[in-house]
Protein backbone atom coordinates (compact mmCIF):
# COMPACT_ATOMS: atom_id res chain seq x y z
CA UNK A 1 0.00 0.00 0.00
CA UNK A 2 1.40 3.77 0.47
CA UNK A 3 3.81 3.08 2.80
CA UNK A 4 6.51 4.32 0.56
CA UNK A 5 5.34 8.08 1.01
CA UNK A 6 5.68 7.86 4.78
CA UNK A 7 8.69 6.17 4.63
CA UNK A 8 10.31 9.10 2.71
CA UNK A 9 9.53 11.34 5.45
CA UNK A 10 10.61 9.78 7.89
CA UNK A 11 14.04 11.08 7.37
CA UNK A 12 15.59 10.57 10.38
CA UNK A 13 16.86 6.82 10.73
CA UNK A 14 18.14 5.71 14.10
CA UNK A 15 21.60 7.21 14.60
CA UNK A 16 24.37 4.69 14.07
CA UNK A 17 26.45 5.49 16.90
CA UNK A 18 23.77 4.32 18.98
CA UNK A 19 22.70 1.44 17.62
CA UNK A 20 26.76 0.08 17.66
CA UNK A 21 27.01 0.30 21.23
CA UNK A 22 26.49 -2.34 22.97
CA UNK A 23 26.10 -1.86 26.45
CA UNK A 24 28.93 -3.69 27.68
CA UNK A 25 31.44 -1.55 25.43
CA UNK A 26 30.18 1.89 26.74
CA UNK A 27 29.77 2.05 31.07
CA UNK A 28 27.15 4.60 31.17
CA UNK A 29 26.59 6.60 33.65
CA UNK A 30 23.43 6.10 36.03
CA UNK A 31 19.90 7.51 34.81
CA UNK A 32 21.74 9.13 31.53
CA UNK A 33 19.81 8.03 28.96
CA UNK A 34 21.47 6.21 26.31
CA UNK A 35 21.92 8.50 23.01
CA UNK A 36 23.28 11.02 25.68
CA UNK A 37 26.24 8.49 26.56
CA UNK A 38 26.75 7.87 23.07
CA UNK A 39 27.13 11.16 22.20
CA UNK A 40 29.79 11.95 25.12
CA UNK A 41 31.71 9.19 23.40
CA UNK A 42 32.08 11.13 20.20
CA UNK A 43 31.54 14.25 20.65
CA UNK A 44 34.13 16.38 18.53
CA UNK A 45 32.93 14.73 15.30
CA UNK A 46 28.85 15.45 15.65
CA UNK A 47 29.55 18.62 17.26
CA UNK A 48 31.87 20.38 14.10
CA UNK A 49 29.22 18.83 11.44
CA UNK A 50 26.52 19.94 13.68
CA UNK A 51 28.52 23.51 13.32
CA UNK A 52 29.15 23.53 9.60
CA UNK A 53 25.45 22.20 9.14
CA UNK A 54 23.80 25.65 10.45
CA UNK A 55 26.26 27.85 9.34
CA UNK A 56 25.75 26.59 5.38
CA UNK A 57 21.41 26.75 6.84
CA UNK A 58 21.97 30.61 7.38
CA UNK A 59 24.37 31.04 4.66
CA UNK A 60 21.80 29.93 2.45
CA UNK A 61 19.24 31.90 4.07
CA UNK A 62 21.17 35.22 3.94
CA UNK A 63 21.71 34.27 -0.15
CA UNK A 64 17.80 33.63 -0.18
CA UNK A 65 17.22 36.89 1.20
CA UNK A 66 19.58 38.86 -1.13
CA UNK A 67 17.96 36.90 -3.96
CA UNK A 68 14.62 38.74 -2.59
CA UNK A 69 15.73 41.99 -2.35
CA UNK A 70 17.30 41.94 -5.98
CA UNK A 71 14.48 40.28 -7.43
CA UNK A 72 12.24 43.07 -5.48
CA UNK A 73 14.38 45.88 -6.75
CA UNK A 74 13.99 44.39 -10.13
CA UNK A 75 10.64 44.64 -10.30
CA UNK A 76 10.28 47.93 -9.39
CA UNK A 77 6.72 47.50 -8.20
CA UNK A 78 6.19 46.55 -4.16
CA UNK A 79 2.86 45.81 -4.93
CA UNK A 80 4.40 42.88 -7.20
CA UNK A 81 7.38 42.16 -5.10
CA UNK A 82 7.54 43.52 -1.90
CA UNK A 83 10.76 43.93 -0.53
CA UNK A 84 12.21 42.46 2.87
CA UNK A 85 12.14 45.24 4.54
CA UNK A 86 8.64 46.45 3.75
CA UNK A 87 7.59 42.92 5.15
CA UNK A 88 10.08 43.53 8.28
CA UNK A 89 8.00 46.81 8.62
CA UNK A 90 4.26 44.86 8.46
CA UNK A 91 5.87 42.18 11.02
CA UNK A 92 6.43 45.59 13.34
CA UNK A 93 2.85 47.17 12.53
CA UNK A 94 0.93 43.89 12.52
CA UNK A 95 2.19 43.08 16.07
CA UNK A 96 1.62 46.25 17.66
CA UNK A 97 -1.32 48.89 17.67
CA UNK A 98 -0.88 51.89 15.69
CA UNK A 99 -2.92 55.11 15.68
CA UNK A 100 -5.64 53.19 17.56
CA UNK A 101 -5.35 50.22 15.15
CA UNK A 102 -4.87 46.94 16.62
CA UNK A 103 -2.54 44.46 14.02
CA UNK A 104 -4.26 43.60 11.26
CA UNK A 105 -8.63 43.91 11.09
CA UNK A 106 -8.47 44.65 14.80
CA UNK A 107 -6.18 41.22 15.95
CA UNK A 108 -2.25 41.42 16.37
CA UNK A 109 -0.37 39.02 14.00
CA UNK A 110 0.05 36.48 16.76
CA UNK A 111 -3.71 36.15 17.54
CA UNK A 112 -4.57 35.32 13.84
CA UNK A 113 -1.55 32.39 14.16
CA UNK A 114 -2.94 31.55 17.42
CA UNK A 115 -6.57 31.05 16.29
CA UNK A 116 -5.87 29.41 13.20
CA UNK A 117 -3.05 26.99 15.12
CA UNK A 118 -6.10 25.99 17.23
CA UNK A 119 -8.31 25.30 14.31
CA UNK A 120 -5.69 22.76 13.33
CA UNK A 121 -4.76 21.56 16.55
CA UNK A 122 -8.45 20.50 16.77
CA UNK A 123 -9.00 19.57 13.76
CA UNK A 124 -6.49 17.32 13.03
CA UNK A 125 -6.72 16.08 16.68
CA UNK A 126 -10.44 14.84 15.39
CA UNK A 127 -9.15 13.61 12.19
CA UNK A 128 -6.18 11.79 13.66
CA UNK A 129 -8.45 10.23 16.03
CA UNK A 130 -10.98 8.93 13.81
CA UNK A 131 -7.95 8.10 11.31
CA UNK A 132 -6.61 5.78 13.60
CA UNK A 133 -9.81 3.99 14.68
CA UNK A 134 -10.29 3.60 10.67
CA UNK A 135 -7.49 2.37 10.03
CA UNK A 136 -7.08 -0.25 12.95
CA UNK A 137 -10.42 -1.43 11.66
CA UNK A 138 -9.02 -1.26 7.60
CA UNK A 139 -5.92 -3.07 8.58
CA UNK A 140 -7.99 -6.04 10.72
CA UNK A 141 -10.97 -6.84 9.30
CA UNK A 142 -10.29 -7.99 5.03
CA UNK A 143 -13.85 -7.12 3.70
CA UNK A 144 -14.11 -3.49 5.29
CA UNK A 145 -10.95 -3.10 3.60
CA UNK A 146 -12.36 -3.76 0.89
CA UNK A 147 -15.48 -1.48 1.04
CA UNK A 148 -13.97 1.56 2.44
CA UNK A 149 -10.35 1.20 1.36
CA UNK A 150 -11.57 3.36 -2.34
CA UNK A 151 -13.75 5.46 -0.29
CA UNK A 152 -10.80 6.79 2.01
CA UNK A 153 -8.05 6.90 -1.75
CA UNK A 154 -11.44 9.20 -3.25
CA UNK A 155 -11.53 11.14 -0.35
CA UNK A 156 -7.81 12.13 -0.17
CA UNK A 157 -8.02 12.59 -3.65
CA UNK A 158 -10.19 15.75 -3.06
CA UNK A 159 -9.06 19.40 -2.92
CA UNK A 160 -9.94 20.86 0.44
CA UNK A 161 -11.52 23.57 -1.27
CA UNK A 162 -14.31 21.42 -3.10
CA UNK A 163 -15.57 19.71 -0.31
CA UNK A 164 -15.67 22.93 1.18
CA UNK A 165 -18.57 24.31 -0.51
CA UNK A 166 -20.42 21.30 0.76
CA UNK A 167 -19.39 21.88 4.31
CA UNK A 168 -20.37 25.60 4.25
CA UNK A 169 -23.97 24.41 3.00
CA UNK A 170 -23.99 21.90 5.56
CA UNK A 171 -22.89 23.44 8.97
CA UNK A 172 -23.05 27.41 7.83
CA UNK A 173 -19.91 29.86 7.92
CA UNK A 174 -18.87 29.66 11.40
CA UNK A 175 -15.69 27.35 13.10
CA UNK A 176 -17.71 23.89 12.71
CA UNK A 177 -17.34 23.59 8.77
CA UNK A 178 -13.59 24.77 9.33
CA UNK A 179 -12.98 22.22 11.89
CA UNK A 180 -14.37 19.64 9.74
CA UNK A 181 -12.40 20.92 6.53
CA UNK A 182 -9.23 20.46 8.63
CA UNK A 183 -10.51 16.76 10.34
CA UNK A 184 -11.27 15.43 6.95
CA UNK A 185 -8.48 16.56 5.26
CA UNK A 186 -6.12 14.71 8.54
CA UNK A 187 -7.73 11.62 8.57
CA UNK A 188 -6.69 10.10 5.37
CA UNK A 189 -2.96 10.52 6.05
CA UNK A 190 -2.95 8.64 9.25
CA UNK A 191 -5.86 6.09 8.19
CA UNK A 192 -3.93 4.90 5.64
CA UNK A 193 -0.58 4.73 7.28
CA UNK A 194 -2.65 2.87 10.02
CA UNK A 195 -4.33 0.59 7.76
CA UNK A 196 -0.70 -0.71 6.10
CA UNK A 197 1.00 -1.06 9.83
CA UNK A 198 -1.94 -3.18 11.14
CA UNK A 199 -2.21 -5.04 8.30
CA UNK A 200 1.85 -5.36 8.06
CA UNK A 201 1.83 -6.69 11.82
CA UNK A 202 5.44 -8.45 12.14
CA UNK A 203 3.90 -12.30 12.36
CA UNK A 204 6.56 -13.69 14.53
CA UNK A 205 6.09 -11.35 17.14
CA UNK A 206 2.01 -11.91 16.71
CA UNK A 207 2.61 -15.92 16.80
CA UNK A 208 5.28 -15.15 20.45
CA UNK A 209 2.35 -13.68 21.76
CA UNK A 210 -0.14 -16.11 21.12
CA UNK A 211 2.21 -18.82 22.03
CA UNK A 212 1.70 -16.74 25.70
CA UNK A 213 -1.44 -17.13 25.79
CA UNK A 214 -2.50 -13.49 24.57
CA UNK A 215 -6.17 -13.13 23.83
CA UNK A 216 -7.13 -11.71 20.45
CA UNK A 217 -7.79 -8.19 22.08
CA UNK A 218 -4.22 -8.65 23.65
CA UNK A 219 -3.03 -8.86 20.78
CA UNK A 220 -3.84 -5.81 18.73
CA UNK A 221 -3.30 -4.01 22.25
CA UNK A 222 0.37 -5.25 23.10
CA UNK A 223 1.68 -6.00 19.49
CA UNK A 224 -0.30 -4.77 16.84
CA UNK A 225 -0.27 -0.98 18.09
CA UNK A 226 2.81 -1.12 18.99
CA UNK A 227 4.63 -2.00 16.08
CA UNK A 228 2.46 -0.07 14.07
CA UNK A 229 3.29 3.14 16.13
CA UNK A 230 6.44 4.20 14.50
CA UNK A 231 4.32 4.49 11.21
CA UNK A 232 1.09 5.98 12.65
CA UNK A 233 3.29 8.73 13.90
CA UNK A 234 4.39 9.10 10.45
CA UNK A 235 0.83 9.43 9.50
CA UNK A 236 0.03 11.50 11.94
CA UNK A 237 2.89 13.92 10.95
CA UNK A 238 1.93 13.61 7.58
CA UNK A 239 -2.08 14.53 8.86
CA UNK A 240 -0.82 17.43 10.37
CA UNK A 241 0.95 18.60 7.32
CA UNK A 242 -1.90 18.42 5.52
CA UNK A 243 -3.89 20.03 7.84
CA UNK A 244 -1.54 23.02 7.78
CA UNK A 245 -1.24 23.22 3.99
CA UNK A 246 -5.67 23.43 4.03
CA UNK A 247 -6.10 26.23 6.89
CA UNK A 248 -6.02 28.57 4.42
CA UNK A 249 -8.81 27.15 2.72
CA UNK A 250 -10.83 27.14 5.38
CA UNK A 251 -10.28 30.31 6.51
CA UNK A 252 -11.26 31.73 3.13
CA UNK A 253 -15.15 32.28 4.01
CA UNK A 254 -15.26 33.77 6.99
CA UNK A 255 -11.85 33.63 8.26
CA UNK A 256 -10.82 36.80 10.53
CA UNK A 257 -9.26 36.32 13.21
CA UNK A 258 -7.05 33.86 11.78
CA UNK A 259 -3.73 33.99 9.15
CA UNK A 260 -5.63 32.39 6.37
CA UNK A 261 -8.17 34.78 6.19
CA UNK A 262 -5.98 37.92 7.02
CA UNK A 263 -3.72 36.49 3.97
CA UNK A 264 -6.69 36.64 1.97
CA UNK A 265 -8.10 39.38 2.98
CA UNK A 266 -4.51 41.63 2.12
CA UNK A 267 -4.82 39.97 -1.15
CA UNK A 268 -8.27 41.61 -1.95
CA UNK A 269 -6.45 45.02 -0.95
CA UNK A 270 -3.75 44.18 -2.45
CA UNK A 271 -1.23 44.46 0.61
CA UNK A 272 1.10 41.75 -0.78
CA UNK A 273 3.86 42.57 2.52
CA UNK A 274 1.29 41.71 4.13
CA UNK A 275 0.33 38.47 2.27
CA UNK A 276 4.35 37.59 2.00
CA UNK A 277 4.16 37.74 5.82
CA UNK A 278 1.25 35.50 6.65
CA UNK A 279 3.27 32.98 4.09
CA UNK A 280 6.39 33.39 6.20
CA UNK A 281 4.67 33.01 9.33
CA UNK A 282 2.32 30.05 8.54
CA UNK A 283 5.66 28.35 6.88
CA UNK A 284 7.49 29.10 10.37
CA UNK A 285 5.41 27.97 12.36
CA UNK A 286 4.50 24.69 10.43
CA UNK A 287 8.37 23.99 10.64
CA UNK A 288 8.42 24.58 14.37
CA UNK A 289 5.47 22.68 14.95
CA UNK A 290 7.02 19.21 12.45
CA UNK A 291 10.65 19.40 14.49
CA UNK A 292 7.87 19.14 17.77
CA UNK A 293 6.61 16.28 16.25
CA UNK A 294 9.68 14.96 15.64
CA UNK A 295 10.89 15.23 19.05
CA UNK A 296 8.12 13.66 20.42
CA UNK A 297 9.00 11.01 18.35
CA UNK A 298 12.29 9.98 18.84
CA UNK A 299 10.75 10.15 22.78
CA UNK A 300 8.23 8.25 22.99
CA UNK A 301 9.03 5.51 20.36
CA UNK A 302 12.86 4.64 20.98
CA UNK A 303 12.02 1.43 19.07
CA UNK A 304 11.74 3.25 15.80
CA UNK A 305 13.53 0.90 13.73
CA UNK A 306 13.97 -2.12 15.80
CA UNK A 307 11.14 -4.07 14.64
CA UNK B 1 10.53 -22.65 41.74
CA UNK B 2 7.76 -25.43 41.27
CA UNK B 3 8.18 -28.59 42.77
CA UNK B 4 8.93 -31.30 39.89
CA UNK B 5 9.39 -34.79 40.29
CA UNK B 6 13.36 -35.40 39.33
CA UNK B 7 13.43 -36.58 35.56
CA UNK B 8 15.35 -39.79 36.58
CA UNK B 9 12.53 -40.97 38.89
CA UNK B 10 9.60 -39.72 36.73
CA UNK B 11 7.80 -43.00 35.06
CA UNK B 12 9.45 -44.22 32.06
CA UNK B 13 6.57 -45.45 30.28
CA UNK B 14 3.09 -43.88 30.22
CA UNK B 15 0.07 -44.70 28.35
CA UNK B 16 -1.35 -42.24 25.74
CA UNK B 17 -3.68 -40.25 27.77
CA UNK B 18 -1.38 -39.10 30.02
CA UNK B 19 1.55 -38.79 27.59
CA UNK B 20 2.65 -35.25 27.42
CA UNK B 21 2.54 -35.60 23.43
CA UNK B 22 0.88 -37.68 21.13
CA UNK B 23 1.33 -38.39 17.59
CA UNK B 24 -0.90 -40.77 15.83
CA UNK B 25 -0.28 -41.02 12.19
CA UNK B 26 0.02 -37.65 11.29
CA UNK B 27 0.40 -36.71 7.64
CA UNK B 28 0.72 -32.83 7.20
CA UNK B 29 0.69 -31.29 3.23
CA UNK B 30 1.38 -27.97 2.92
CA UNK B 31 -0.57 -26.32 -0.27
CA UNK B 32 1.61 -24.06 -2.96
CA UNK B 33 1.73 -22.39 -6.28
CA UNK B 34 4.18 -25.08 -7.42
CA UNK B 35 1.16 -27.85 -6.27
CA UNK B 36 0.93 -29.52 -2.75
CA UNK B 37 4.14 -30.18 -1.10
CA UNK B 38 3.81 -33.32 1.69
CA UNK B 39 5.63 -32.09 4.27
CA UNK B 40 5.68 -34.71 7.00
CA UNK B 41 4.44 -38.02 7.82
CA UNK B 42 2.86 -40.52 8.13
CA UNK B 43 4.21 -40.13 11.74
CA UNK B 44 3.31 -41.42 15.06
CA UNK B 45 4.82 -40.60 18.39
CA UNK B 46 4.41 -41.27 21.90
CA UNK B 47 5.86 -38.61 24.15
CA UNK B 48 5.76 -39.24 28.34
CA UNK B 49 6.03 -36.72 30.84
CA UNK B 50 9.97 -35.50 31.64
CA UNK B 51 11.22 -36.55 28.21
CA UNK B 52 13.37 -34.57 26.84
CA UNK B 53 12.74 -35.48 23.11
CA UNK B 54 15.58 -33.70 20.28
CA UNK B 55 14.18 -34.18 16.65
CA UNK B 56 17.31 -34.07 14.22
CA UNK B 57 17.48 -33.93 10.91
CA UNK B 58 18.43 -32.07 7.83
CA UNK B 59 16.64 -28.79 6.73
CA UNK B 60 13.36 -29.19 5.05
CA UNK B 61 12.62 -32.26 6.75
CA UNK B 62 9.80 -31.29 8.27
CA UNK B 63 10.81 -31.17 12.16
CA UNK B 64 9.78 -27.70 12.37
CA UNK B 65 6.66 -28.21 11.11
CA UNK B 66 6.03 -31.17 13.49
CA UNK B 67 6.76 -28.31 16.03
CA UNK B 68 4.43 -25.98 14.94
CA UNK B 69 2.09 -28.81 15.00
CA UNK B 70 2.72 -29.76 18.95
CA UNK B 71 2.27 -26.18 19.84
CA UNK B 72 -1.03 -26.04 17.93
CA UNK B 73 -0.46 -23.22 15.04
CA UNK B 74 -1.30 -25.62 12.33
CA UNK B 75 -3.52 -28.78 11.97
CA UNK B 76 -2.08 -31.64 10.38
CA UNK B 77 -3.47 -32.71 7.01
CA UNK B 78 -4.67 -35.78 8.85
CA UNK B 79 -3.86 -38.03 11.95
CA UNK B 80 -4.22 -36.52 15.04
CA UNK B 81 -2.35 -34.78 17.47
CA UNK B 82 -2.62 -34.30 21.59
CA UNK B 83 -0.62 -32.88 24.46
CA UNK B 84 -1.38 -33.32 28.05
CA UNK B 85 -4.18 -35.07 26.29
CA UNK B 86 -6.06 -32.49 24.29
CA UNK B 87 -6.01 -30.91 21.07
CA UNK B 88 -3.27 -28.38 21.42
CA UNK B 89 -4.23 -24.69 21.48
CA UNK B 90 -1.18 -21.78 21.33
CA UNK B 91 -0.62 -20.09 24.58
CA UNK B 92 -2.40 -23.08 26.52
CA UNK B 93 -0.02 -25.81 27.99
CA UNK B 94 3.03 -24.95 26.21
CA UNK B 95 6.32 -22.75 26.30
CA UNK B 96 7.61 -22.02 22.83
CA UNK B 97 11.34 -20.72 22.12
CA UNK B 98 11.85 -19.44 17.96
CA UNK B 99 15.32 -19.54 16.72
CA UNK B 100 14.69 -15.71 16.60
CA UNK B 101 13.91 -14.19 20.21
CA UNK B 102 10.92 -12.63 19.11
CA UNK B 103 10.71 -10.06 21.98
CA UNK B 104 8.91 -7.20 22.04
CA UNK B 105 11.07 -3.87 21.19
CA UNK B 106 8.34 -1.29 22.93
CA UNK B 107 9.27 -3.49 26.60
CA UNK B 108 11.82 -3.63 28.29
CA UNK B 109 13.79 -7.03 29.15
CA UNK B 110 11.88 -7.27 32.38
CA UNK B 111 8.39 -6.17 30.65
CA UNK B 112 9.08 -9.07 28.28
CA UNK B 113 9.01 -11.40 30.93
CA UNK B 114 6.86 -9.75 32.71
CA UNK B 115 4.09 -9.62 30.12
CA UNK B 116 4.20 -13.37 29.64
CA UNK B 117 3.87 -13.62 33.61
CA UNK B 118 0.61 -11.59 32.76
CA UNK B 119 -0.26 -13.79 29.90
CA UNK B 120 -0.36 -16.45 32.22
CA UNK B 121 -2.78 -14.88 35.14
CA UNK B 122 -0.27 -14.25 37.25
CA UNK B 123 -1.01 -11.58 39.95
CA UNK B 124 0.92 -8.18 39.88
CA UNK B 125 2.50 -8.56 43.28
CA UNK B 126 3.45 -11.85 41.99
CA UNK B 127 4.67 -10.87 39.06
CA UNK B 128 6.66 -8.11 40.22
CA UNK B 129 8.61 -10.95 42.42
CA UNK B 130 8.93 -13.63 39.97
CA UNK B 131 10.55 -11.39 36.92
CA UNK B 132 14.40 -11.58 38.45
CA UNK B 133 13.47 -14.61 39.92
CA UNK B 134 13.21 -16.18 35.85
CA UNK B 135 15.40 -13.96 34.28
CA UNK B 136 18.40 -15.66 37.55
CA UNK B 137 17.43 -18.91 36.55
CA UNK B 138 18.79 -18.34 32.95
CA UNK B 139 21.79 -16.94 33.82
CA UNK B 140 20.85 -13.09 33.77
CA UNK B 141 21.80 -10.37 36.37
CA UNK B 142 20.90 -6.86 35.93
CA UNK B 143 19.41 -6.95 32.51
CA UNK B 144 15.78 -5.85 33.57
CA UNK B 145 15.68 -2.19 33.07
CA UNK B 146 17.75 -2.74 29.68
CA UNK B 147 16.25 -2.28 26.10
CA UNK B 148 15.77 -5.45 24.36
CA UNK B 149 18.19 -4.18 21.51
CA UNK B 150 21.23 -3.12 24.31
CA UNK B 151 22.00 -6.94 25.34
CA UNK B 152 23.27 -9.23 23.11
CA UNK B 153 21.99 -12.06 20.69
CA UNK B 154 22.84 -14.53 23.19
CA UNK B 155 21.24 -12.84 26.04
CA UNK B 156 18.02 -12.08 24.19
CA UNK B 157 17.64 -15.92 23.65
CA UNK B 158 17.80 -16.46 27.16
CA UNK B 159 15.55 -13.82 27.85
CA UNK B 160 13.21 -15.66 25.16
CA UNK B 161 13.61 -18.99 27.58
CA UNK B 162 12.53 -16.78 30.60
CA UNK B 163 9.60 -15.99 28.99
CA UNK B 164 8.82 -19.68 27.88
CA UNK B 165 9.27 -20.87 31.07
CA UNK B 166 7.14 -18.20 32.51
CA UNK B 167 3.89 -19.61 32.26
CA UNK B 168 4.74 -22.78 33.82
CA UNK B 169 3.62 -24.97 30.95
CA UNK B 170 4.19 -28.67 31.67
CA UNK B 171 5.52 -28.51 27.95
CA UNK B 172 8.58 -26.78 26.29
CA UNK B 173 8.96 -26.13 22.83
CA UNK B 174 12.13 -25.24 21.34
CA UNK B 175 12.91 -24.78 17.45
CA UNK B 176 16.16 -24.50 16.61
CA UNK B 177 16.64 -21.69 19.30
CA UNK B 178 20.73 -21.59 19.54
CA UNK B 179 21.30 -21.99 15.53
CA UNK B 180 21.90 -18.38 15.18
CA UNK B 181 24.24 -17.69 17.80
CA UNK B 182 28.05 -18.13 17.56
CA UNK B 183 29.32 -21.40 18.83
CA UNK B 184 30.92 -20.23 22.46
CA UNK B 185 27.53 -18.95 23.06
CA UNK B 186 25.61 -21.51 21.87
CA UNK B 187 27.40 -24.22 23.82
CA UNK B 188 26.82 -22.18 27.23
CA UNK B 189 23.18 -21.72 26.46
CA UNK B 190 23.48 -25.86 25.67
CA UNK B 191 24.71 -26.54 28.76
CA UNK B 192 22.43 -23.69 30.71
CA UNK B 193 19.46 -25.25 29.80
CA UNK B 194 20.21 -28.91 30.17
CA UNK B 195 20.61 -27.59 33.69
CA UNK B 196 17.08 -25.88 33.88
CA UNK B 197 15.64 -28.78 32.14
CA UNK B 198 17.17 -31.29 34.90
CA UNK B 199 15.58 -28.42 37.21
CA UNK B 200 12.46 -28.32 36.28
CA UNK B 201 12.31 -31.71 34.50
CA UNK B 202 9.27 -30.67 32.53
CA UNK B 203 8.53 -32.25 28.81
CA UNK B 204 10.81 -30.46 26.55
CA UNK B 205 10.55 -30.65 22.82
CA UNK B 206 13.66 -29.89 20.66
CA UNK B 207 14.28 -29.34 17.18
CA UNK B 208 17.79 -29.06 15.91
CA UNK B 209 20.25 -29.56 12.70
CA UNK B 210 22.86 -30.51 14.98
CA UNK B 211 23.90 -34.03 16.04
CA UNK B 212 26.28 -32.50 18.86
CA UNK B 213 23.23 -30.53 20.14
CA UNK B 214 21.17 -33.58 20.03
CA UNK B 215 22.92 -36.00 22.47
CA UNK B 216 24.23 -33.19 24.68
CA UNK B 217 20.15 -32.45 25.29
CA UNK B 218 18.20 -35.05 25.06
CA UNK B 219 17.17 -38.21 26.99
CA UNK B 220 15.20 -39.39 23.67
CA UNK B 221 16.50 -38.87 20.45
CA UNK B 222 14.43 -39.00 17.51
CA UNK B 223 15.89 -38.80 13.70
CA UNK B 224 13.58 -37.93 10.71
CA UNK B 225 14.17 -38.70 7.28
CA UNK B 226 14.27 -36.05 4.57
CA UNK B 227 10.89 -35.02 3.12
CA UNK B 228 8.60 -35.96 4.09
CA UNK B 229 9.84 -36.34 6.83
CA UNK B 230 9.91 -39.99 9.02
CA UNK B 231 11.06 -41.68 11.91
CA UNK B 232 14.31 -42.87 11.07
CA UNK B 233 15.64 -43.53 14.00
CA UNK B 234 14.05 -43.59 18.04
CA UNK B 235 16.79 -43.74 20.70
CA UNK B 236 16.57 -43.33 24.19
CA UNK B 237 19.86 -41.44 25.23
CA UNK B 238 20.83 -43.54 28.47
CA UNK B 239 23.17 -40.73 29.41
CA UNK B 240 23.45 -38.90 33.01
CA UNK B 241 21.07 -36.13 33.64
CA UNK B 242 22.08 -34.57 36.42
CA UNK B 243 25.61 -34.60 38.91
CA UNK B 244 27.86 -34.93 35.76
CA UNK B 245 29.41 -31.66 34.16
CA UNK B 246 29.25 -30.58 30.48
CA UNK B 247 32.77 -31.31 30.01
CA UNK B 248 33.07 -34.59 31.66
CA UNK B 249 29.52 -35.67 29.81
CA UNK B 250 31.52 -35.25 26.37
CA UNK B 251 34.11 -37.21 27.40
CA UNK B 252 31.98 -40.18 28.25
CA UNK B 253 32.44 -43.21 25.94
CA UNK B 254 29.01 -43.56 25.70
CA UNK B 255 28.83 -40.21 24.58
CA UNK B 256 31.37 -40.48 21.82
CA UNK B 257 29.38 -43.59 20.90
CA UNK B 258 25.73 -42.20 20.50
CA UNK B 259 26.92 -39.16 18.37
CA UNK B 260 28.24 -41.51 15.84
CA UNK B 261 25.02 -43.40 15.85
CA UNK B 262 23.17 -40.61 15.64
CA UNK B 263 25.25 -38.91 13.28
CA UNK B 264 25.30 -41.96 10.94
CA UNK B 265 21.42 -41.89 11.07
CA UNK B 266 21.33 -38.15 10.11
CA UNK B 267 23.85 -38.55 7.23
CA UNK B 268 21.91 -41.97 5.82
CA UNK B 269 18.44 -40.47 6.23
CA UNK B 270 19.64 -37.00 4.46
CA UNK B 271 20.57 -39.37 1.25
Amino acid sequence: MTSSPSRSVSADPPSLADGSLTPDEVPEPAGAPHAEGARTVSAPGPRGRRARRIGVRVLSLLALLALWQLAAAAAGNPSFVPAPRAVWDQLVLLSTTHEGVRGYGGHLLVEHLGISLRRILIGSALGVAAGLVLGVVLGAVPWIRLVAEPVVTFVRALPPLAYFSLLIIWFGIDETPKLWLLAIAALPPVAVATAAAVHGAPTGLVEAARALGASRWDVIKDVVLPAALPEIFTGVRLAVGVAYSSVVAAETVNGVPGIGGMVRDAQRYLQTDVVVLGLLAIGLSGLLIDGLLRAAETRLIPWRGRV
Amino acid sequence: MSSRPDPATAPATADEDVAAVHLHEVEHVYGGAGGPVAALGPISLTVPPGTFLVLVGASGCGKSTLLRLVAGFERPTSGTVRTGGAEPVPGRGAGIVFQQPRLFPWKTVGGNVELALRYAGVPRVERARRVPELLERVGLHDVADRRVWQISGGQQQRVAIARALAGDDPLLLLDEPFAALDALTRERLQEDLRRVSAQTGRTSVFVTHSVEEAVFLGSRVVVLTRRPGRIALDLDVGLPRTGVGPDELRALPEYAALRAEVGHAVRAAAA
